[in-house]
């Protein structure tokens, strides 16, 4: 006894460290973006994504053929390959390899024009069918020799199989996982639905493990599969024994003659299999509380004990089928030898990339001839230096660095826009990359209104209820466990048409529930198609053939109610809310709140008497990961709560007589107004309009219409990317066209989200006011000159870096490989346990982006760029150890904008390194359309000065 | 030709020419500069117009055709297709209120469905693939609706068929869809074979492959045929074999959720609303054979039930939305086929058009349930609990063997597996083994 306990607190620990291999994903109804390699933080982002493509069999970069498109089409930029390949060898770079030249010429050839990858049966049939040879059979030849003269080659080192089932498959071809993960799945996702199915399962309260115990000890449980002949017998040991799940786990290993020490690669290795399933056993674990399932005990060592039992009767199975008889203990030994040999590699697959060497540096065979054994093998140890990836990481470098030195040269040269003096109104929106085309329509509509950036909950960090939610719901950055709990009511004098109402909406609710499930039953199922089943066509055709229709006719009928939040702390000491520790937030709280948000966007001094906050979510159909197009800042909910307490607390009159007497006096007559901008259909929703007092009620009209103008002229401008709609497309139609996306089902793409983002903007509004950067930009407001200590900078930075790393690297991922990172095509995809997506039938859960939400993407790091002193900004930095951890890795690029000067620094190993700008910023005179109308693709920065008829 | 003839041909004959024009597209292609180039949306756009027009061409020209024709039975010819001392292959529909009603219904929910298509399969590649499978599929239907004799069915059951397994295997490059597909097609060969042995028995007993006689003249017309009670009732069983192999009754019903594979929207056209219920059609249409055959109507109601019972129940253990829908489609499915055997033919007509298009319109919007049950969890104001008799009828024992057999879908797999593609493929694997040893005396050395 004494001796099993530390025993399983070991193996508890391997676990527990395994789990961040796993994909950390949570249930899809709450998306939040985040880094999917953000266990590798630790490494380079060049050596983490190798060493995840080790570990997951993953993508790192793009396909070599990709770039290699990108360098015809000047998308790469030869000269920017050249000049990396010359920093990054430095000294190295004039030393000659194998008289072949120096190593910088070997490598910009091999890196520009690539050495195609052939090798075995594949390289034969080249060799005899196609003309790769063509007039070069001398040198062929030479080549031939010349490895034959190196003599044997360095063995390669393949990694061994790890699990039983690998070397059944190495060895036999025989797959047992194909065996057991279909009811393996099923039984998974049976345990953790949190809805979806009528009947949940039997004892679920027992944990996965128990419960499985419970469900598979009968006979019955033989009938799962050919091969589950003895999983009754091994699951009813395991019950009979009393076995907790880690003492399963210890007992399946211990059956397996898996040692102690190998106990981390064997799990790790059983997690991988199914990882995606795996990964949302350890979210729930972790945060039991962002599931609604209340009776489910979830753990990671509960999937492995169930995940083990059902191999071990796979294997059983296995086993007799090659007719071994020992016990499973024994397998491994006996597969290691009968394991065939690695095929060595031929002459011909060592001379295919020494002759394209030699083509490409222009040798011919008597010159190869010249080779020495030393020689060939110096060149072939270099080759291994400069393989597929690193030719890869490469030519993605030089990718990123076409792109982030765009961006660079059009901040340096972007004359800045003088700051209006007294600006008619101001609108503060969310840092999302998709506000940056909306403030810039909303500038070019109406110069007189000048806009802000701010992380999108505005600083209110709360679990909000709206009138007509059944739950509350946190809206705050993941990282915050919200304190105060908000509740939104109706109210008014028409409390009659309010309760008639909501008994209406409660009946609809019935009876939409009752159509769910009455469909799926036998007798009630039979009754409702045969006596209504036809009058589906009505909305089956008005639904897919009039999208646009039934969008107009759904948004009439929800805007007539009149809500109020319920922000302030009720007076007398009441009963806890249902979550959260406290109803409402005290003034002082409040005067906080808004502090901060004016002082953080740079705004407190110079307010207009008018100033929208404008929050922003997304309504799509038929879209599982609708949640993903939300607000990162609130952690996946709808923005326009947060905007709209955020409006109610700089409005009310105890927050600035507080503000006031510490100095932070807001004019009485200027008025906050709160929105909601639907990112999808392009709707903005004002709050407590009637709350507007008569004095601000003009300038709010002409707010009003100037948001109006710019939503018009942003869903045209976003039309342009949607490749259904023509080039052609008149201004006019694209906010019907939007709407009606978002209001299809057919739709897989109602919005583009946040794809091609690329960069982030951390400084004044004039520095950017006027430049166009195609929605790809966050845009975060922070004025240089009012914070000496860069206090404000270190909590900003630390609110949003998080957010928008997270955005770009997960975006990253999943377009760079759309399998193993993202979930493949959404047109298969199967709702789960309502946790997640399966493609088709049955497979793991497949976690990250679908394509159709990335195919626009551009793959690049996110490059921040701060307005601020170096020093200031590094300090800052290096205060907040994941950020520093971010940049010294190069998950992220950070550079830094002189606030007095046009000077930029981009922050490498070696320090902050000025930038030269390398091209020449273009001018467009008129409005954003003049550069955009007609156009598909990327458009690089310009800047846009207004016609001279303005 | 009479304008009813005319009609009928441009209804069955539009898809078909669609199906030509599409799938000429796709092999004129590769060698065609301008239509080579994979993600224009011009190439698509034209794709989905000439689509929806031919379709559109077709519903128009079937309604038409039901308000010509009233209630009155036709046979319509259009010549022979092939001809022989023993008779031939004729071109031939039979038309009547039910099997034009059916074939309208088809032809719309078709068109629907690729107005639908259109817009989620855009920048898919295999989007024109996906159009030249559904034109298959609309062909395949209407000539089942349509079929006046069982070489004419045959070929409408064999197109839909093969255009659904292709269908399911539409995302080729993953393994699972494959091996799905490959099961789904397997079951339908089953399920054909029966349809064929039934076909052969009826032409060699009654001299004619005329649909005719069987489909609407009535319990006095079979037995005119020459068919006793006997061979009426072999025939109608091997019917009813291939009727479950389509409809995925028991104890094929395991195909079902595995056919959930491919676009959503080809899972809703298929598996909720037309293919699963071309056999309870065909069903329909024997419905004088099964009266003059009563042991075959005992067996398919008993059938009918047994799968409604079963997939009721399994209906309700699934956790992921496409199996939990193809399970409750399945339970109307056999509810329908009840309906048939117990002779309430207007009835189960009804049934199939309202359950058609309701559960197409739940599979097209599957991928909304978490929206759905959000709104109506908002709307009621707590998340519904549904009260389940059943579930607190049962012992915790019984239930948990309940739950382990519906979670299981009834090990309907591993039995099929055990007692037919096991002895199947053992019996394959022995005839390659001659084969092989064959080949090694004559041509030694060469493996």
């Amino acid at each position: 006894m004494t001796q099993a306990e530390p025993r399983a607190q070991t193996l508890k620990n391997t676990i527990d460290a395994l789990a961040h291999l796993l994909p950390a994903q949570g249930p899809i109804s709450i998306f939040i973006h985040h880094n999917t390699l953000h266990a590798l933080e630790d490494l380079r982002f060049e050596d983490a994504v190798v060493r995840a493509a080790g570990q997951l069999g993953t993508e790192p970069f793009l396909p070599e053929a990709r770039y290699r498109d990108k360098l015809a089409t000047g998308r790469i930029r030869a000269a920017d390959v050249e000049t990396l390949l010359r920093e990054q060898l430095g000294a190295r770079a004039g030393h000659p390899v194998a008289a072949t030249g120096s190593r910088f010429e070997l490598w910009r050839a091999v890196a520009l024009i690539g050495i195609p990858d052939a090798a075995g049966r594949e390289l034969r049939w080249i060799l005899d069918e196609t003309d790769a040879l063509a007039g070069r059979r001398p040198l062929w030849h030479a080549c031939l020799q010349a490895v034959a003269r190196a003599g044997a080659p360095t063995p390669a080192e393949a990694p061994a199989p790890v699990r039983h089932r690998d070397w059944l498959n190495a060895v036999h071809g025989i797959d047992v996982d194909a065996w057991f993960h279909p009811p393996l799945i099923r039984f998974l996702a049976g345990y953790l639905d949190q809805g979806l199915a009528q009947w949940s399962i039997p004892g679920r309260a027992r944990g996965i493990h128990g419960c499985f115990l419970e469900l598979y000890s009968t006979a019955l449980a033989a009938q799962c599969g050919a091969w589950a002949r003895t999983l009754p017998r091994i699951v009813d040991e395991d019950r009979k024994a009393g076995r907790g799940a880690l003492d399963s786990i210890a007992h399946s290993l211990a059956a397996l003659d898996v040692a102690d020490a190998e106990w981390p690669a064997y799990l790790g290795a059983e997690l991988l299999a199914l990882r995606g399933w795996a990964g949302i056993v350890r979210q729930i674990e972790e945060r039991p509380d962002r599931v609604p399932a209340r009776d489910i005990m979830v753990t990671l060592r509960g999937y492995l004990a169930v995940r083990l039992l059902f191999e071990r009767a796979a294997l059983d199975e296995a086993r007799r089928a090659i007719g071994f008889t020992g016990p499973l203990a024994g397998l491994r030994p006996m597969l290691r030898a009968a394991r065939p040999e690695p095929p060595v590699r031929s002459a011909a697959d060592r001379a295919w990339p020494l002759f394209h060497v030699a083509k490409l540096r222009g040798l011919d065979a008597p010159q190869v001839d010249q080779w020495t054994a030393a020689q060939v093998a110096e060149l072939e140890s270099e080759l291994r230096d400069i393989d597929g990836f690193a030719r890869r990481r490469i030519l993605h470098q030089s990718f990123e660095r076409t792109i982030r030195y765009r961006f660079y040269d059009a901040l340096v040269q972007h004359a800045p826009r003088p700051e209006t003096p007294a600006p008619a109104f101001q609108a503060i929106f969310c840092l999302d990359e998709r506000e940056e085309s909306i403030r810039r329509h909303l500038e070019e509509v109406d110069p007189g209104c000048e806009t802000f950036g701010a992380a999108g909950f505005f600083n209110v960090a709360m679990y909000h209820q709206g009138a007509t939610d059944a739950h509350p719901r946190p809206l705050c950055p993941v990282a915050i466990r919200p304190d105060h709990y908000v509740a939104e009511i109706e109210e008014g004098a028409d409390r009659l048409a309010g309760r008639s109402r909501r008994l209406g909406r409660r009946a609809a609710g019935f009876l939409g529930y009752n159509v769910h499930l009455g469909s799926r039953r036998a007798v009630r199922g039979a009754l409702l198609m045969t006596l209504f089943g036809w009058l589906s066509l009505v909305p089956l055709i008005l639904r897919v053939v009039f999208p646009w229709l039934s969008s107009k006719w759904a948004g009439d009928h929800d805007s007539r109610r009149r809500t109020r939040l319920l922000l302030d702390r009720p007076g007398a000491p009441t009963a806890p809310p249902a979550i959260g520790s406290h109803s409402g937030f005290t003034v002082r709280e409040m005067a906080d709140i808004v502090r901060r948000v004016l002082e953080d966007v740079g705004a407190a001094h110079r307010l207009a008497p008018l100033v929208l906050v404008v929050g922003h979510g997304s309504i799509s159909l038929n879209n599982p990961h609708e949640s993903a197009h939300d607000c990162g800042a609130c952690g996946g909910g709808r923005g326009g709560p947060n905007a709209r307490a955020c409006a109610q607390m700089a409005n009310d009159p105890r927050v600035r007589d507080l503000l006031a007497a510490e100095g932070l006096g807001i004019d009485p007559r200027t008025w906050f107004v709160g929105a909601q901008r639907n990112t999808c259909n392009n709707n903005v929703t004002f709050f407590d309009e009637d709350r507007v007092p008569s004095h601000v009620a003009a300038l709010f009209a002409r707010a009003g219409e100037a948001l109006e103008v710019a939503r018009r002229r942003e869903a045209h401008e976003r039309c342009r990317r949607f490749d259904a709609v023509p080039r052609w497309y008149p201004p006019i139609a694209a906010l019907a066209h939007v709407q009606g996306r978002a209001a299809d089902l057919a739709q897989p793409r109602p919005e583009y989200g946040h794809a091609t983002n690329a960069f982030c903007f951390v400084g004044r509004r004039a520095r950017t006011r006027g430049l166009f950067l195609d929605r790809r930009a966050f845009l975060v407001s922070y004025d240089p000159d009012r914070d000496a200590d860069g206090a404000i900078l270190a909590r900003m930075m630390a609110a949003a870096v998080p957010v928008v790393a997270g955005i770009s690297l997960e975006y990253y991922f999943s377009y760079v490989d759309q399998t193993g990172y993202g979930c493949g095509t959404k047109l298969p995809h199967n709702v789960t346990a309502l946790l997640g997506v399966m493609d088709g039938a049955q497979s793991d859960l497949r976690t990250g982006l679908p394509w159709q939400m990335v195919e626009i993407h551009e793959p690049s790091r996110l490059a921040i760029v701060v307005e601020a002193p170096r020093e200031r900004l590094w300090r800052v930095v290096e205060q907040n150890p994941a950020i520093a951890r971010l940049v010294r890795n190069r998950w992220i690029w950070l550079a830094c904008l002189d606030p007095g000067t046009a000077t930029l620094w981009e922050r490498r190993d070696e320090g902050f390194v000025e930038h030269t700008a390398t091209g020449r910023l273009p001018i467009v005179t008129g409005d954003s359309s003049d550069w955009y109308q007609g156009k598909r693709g990327f458009l690089a920065p310009v800047s846009i000065v207004p016609g001279s008829a303005a | 030709m009479t304008p009813l003839a005319w009609l009928v041909l441009v209804g069955v004959g539009s898809p078909a020419a669609l199906f030509a024009i599409l799938a000429a597209a796709s092999l004129i292609a590769p060698a065609a500069p301008p239509l080579r180039r994979p993600f224009t949306a011009r190439r698509e756009q034209w794709t989905a117009r000439i689509a929806g027009a031919f379709i559109a061409a077709s519903f128009v020209a079937l309604s038409l055709a039901i308000a010509v024709n009233g209630s009155a039975t036709r046979l319509l010819s259009y010549g022979d297709w092939s001809a022989s001392r023993e008779g031939g292959i004729a071109i031939e529909f039979l038309v009547d209120r039910l099997s034009l009603a059916f074939a309208a219904l088809s032809a719309a929910i078709c068109g629907v469905v690729s107005a639908f298509s259109n817009r989620y399969l855009h920048r898919e590649r295999g989007y024109n693939r996906y159009f030249v499978l559904l034109a298959m599929f609309v062909t395949g239907m209407l000539l089942v609706a349509l079929a006046g004799n069982v070489a004419v069915l045959f070929i409408g059951w064999e197109l839909v068929g093969l255009s659904s397994a292709l269908l399911v295997g539409f995302f080729h490059e993953r393994p699972a869809p494959v091996s799905n597909a490959l099961r789904v097609l397997s079951v339908y060969r089953i399920s054909d074979a029966a349809m064929l042995s039934a076909a052969v028995m009826l032409r060699s007993i009654a001299g004619t492959d005329s649909l005719a006689l069987l489909f609407s003249g009535g319990i006095g017309a079979v037995s005119t045929v020459g068919l006793t009670e006997t061979s009426a009732t072999i025939i109608a069983v091997l019917l009813i074999v291939a009727v479950a192999g389509k409809s995925a009754l028991l104890p094929f019903s395991s195909w079902l959720p595995r056919a959930m594979e491919g676009p959503t929207p080809s899972s809703a056209v298929y598996y909720g609303s037309l293919s699963i219920h071309a056999g309870c059609f065909l069903l329909l249409r024997s419905a004088p054979l099964l009266e003059h055959a009563a042991g075959a109507r005992i067996f398919a109601g008993a059938l009918g039930l047994a799968t409604a019972i079963f997939a009721a129940i399994a209906t309700r253990v699934q956790s992921d939305v496409k199996s939990s829908l193809a399970f409750a489609a399945l339970t109307q499915v056999g509810i329908i086929i009840v309906e048939i055997s117990l002779g309430w033919y207007t009835l189960a007509f009804i049934h199939i058009v309202g359950h058609a298009c309701f559960r197409l319109l739940q599979f097209l919007s599957a991928p909304n349930v978490l929206h759905d049950l959000h709104g109506m969890e908002d709307a009621i104001g707590d998340r519904p609990h549904a009260p389940s008799w059943t579930e607190r009828l049962l012992s915790e024992r019984v239930r948990r063997r309940v739950f382990l057999v519906a979670l299981e879908r009834g090990f309907l797999d591993s039995i099929l597996d055990r007692v037919i593609v096991g002895p199947f493929t053992s019996i394959a694997r022995r005839l390659s083994n001659i084969d092989r040893r064959l080949c090694n005396a004559v041509m030694p050395g060469d493996d």
